[in-house]
């Protein structure tokens, strides 16, 4: 479990480096994908709806996001937590069939 | 049991969020960061540089069509410039000789500080530099390009490193001029409006701008020292239904193929 968690804690970490430091030089009309939201909406779509780690991430990303910008420590923690938890909810008691298979 | 763990998670959430208003009130978000930013400087820069070379070599391919077109335009440019150059240093000479007979000492360099750009900020207006407090840092001085183009203001500073807010974004606003030779300059305000886009307004629509022309900062607004580059005229949106004129600027400053700053420490 602890290696899972730290494997996360790099991910996000890299993907925040990348997003920051690398992509910005390929902005289109000064847009660059955000990839931290993407892999969290993803990793939470794939994941097991039981399993928390898709909410970690998004703690985890959220925190890089915010640590890398100009805003207060905890507003892109709070804001992807609640869109993990929302993908949680929805796939939990709407999503009956199973299209992919889950993680 | 179910009821439990809704409990537990409200708390929990409860809890993360003191924690995060707690962290931020007391002043402690800035420590964190500056340790994050000092954890990934080489990374970062590493990382820096690599896109702009990545993102040079691709920019390259895509506009390798007009590359001999463009290098043309440039030769006869570099030619203009060349006589226009001669030119003026003929008339430095002459200022120079006659500052010395007039007895002036009217020549202030600014004293600049050397940075490198560290990180762009994913909101695009706000980009990280190498040099801080340490260096003698203040917030609100002056950051330009080694072309003298105004790139933005410091924002906040720590120990080792600054936030630049560019011109560019939405919350910056002050007063610039269309320098004439023959007529009255024109003076307006610039606006920034996010995603690198700037805009010159509050134009009186008496005045005549034209496309290319140079919008350069004045000492009005007391923010930035005058002469700075700005950008260059774009499109002008004039309408008679509005008291002023309005037009998109292409600002001089380019993120992309711009590693070094200098932070303006007295002018």
């Amino acid at each position: 479990m602890i290696r899972k968690l730290a494997i996360i804690i790099l991910f996000f970490y890299v993907l925040a480096l990348l997003q920051t430091s690398f992509l910005v030089n390929f902005g289109i009309n000064g847009m660059i994908p955000n990839l931290i939201l993407i892999s969290v909406i993803l990793i939470n779509i794939f994941e097991k709806p039981e399993k928390k780690y898709g909410i970690f991430s998004a703690f985890i990303g959220g925190f890089f996001l915010d640590i890398f910008s100009e805003r207060f420590i905890g507003f892109e923690i709070l804001i992807l937590t609640a869109i993990a938890c929302f993908i949680k909810l929805i796939l939990k008691k709407y999503v009956r069939v199973q299209i992919t298979k889950r993680v | 049991m179910a009821q439990f763990f809704k409990t537990k998670t409200a708390i929990i959430l409860i809890l993360i969020i003191c924690f995060f208003l707690v962290l931020n009130l007391i002043g402690l978000s800035k420590p964190v960061k500056s340790f994050f930013y000092s954890l990934s400087l080489p990374i970062q820069k590493t990382l820096w540089q690599a896109g702009d070379g990545v993102s040079d070599f691709f920019d390259s391919i895509a506009h390798s069509k007009y590359l001999g077109e463009k290098n043309k335009e440039l030769l006869s440019n570099n030619q203009e410039l060349l006589s226009e150059n001669a030119l003026l240093k003929e008339l430095k000479k002459e200022n120079e000789i006659l500052r010395q007979a007039l007895n002036l000492d009217l020549q202030k360099e600014f004293q600049l500080i050397l940075a490198e750009i560290i990180s762009k900020d994913i909101s695009q207006d706000f980009i990280l530099i190498s040099k801080g407090s340490n260096d003698g840092i203040l917030n609100d001085m002056a950051v330009i390009t080694a072309e003298k183009a105004l790139c933005g203001r410091i924002y906040e500073v720590y120990d080792n490193f600054s936030k630049v807010v560019l011109i560019s974004n939405p919350e910056i606003s002050f007063d610039a001029k269309v320098p004439k030779e023959s007529e009255d300059e024109i003076y307006g305000v610039i606006e920034g409006k996010g995603s690198l886009n700037l805009y010159f307004n509050l134009i009186p629509q008496d005045k005549e701008i034209k496309q290319e022309d140079i919008v350069v900062t004045t000492s009005l607004g007391g923010i930035f020292p005058k002469g700075l580059l700005i950008g260059k005229i774009k499109e002008i949106k004039k309408s008679d239904v509005r008291p002023f004129q309005e037009a998109e600027v292409q600002p001089f400053f380019s993120l992309k193929n711009t590693e070094i700053l200098f932070i303006i420490n007295e002018y």
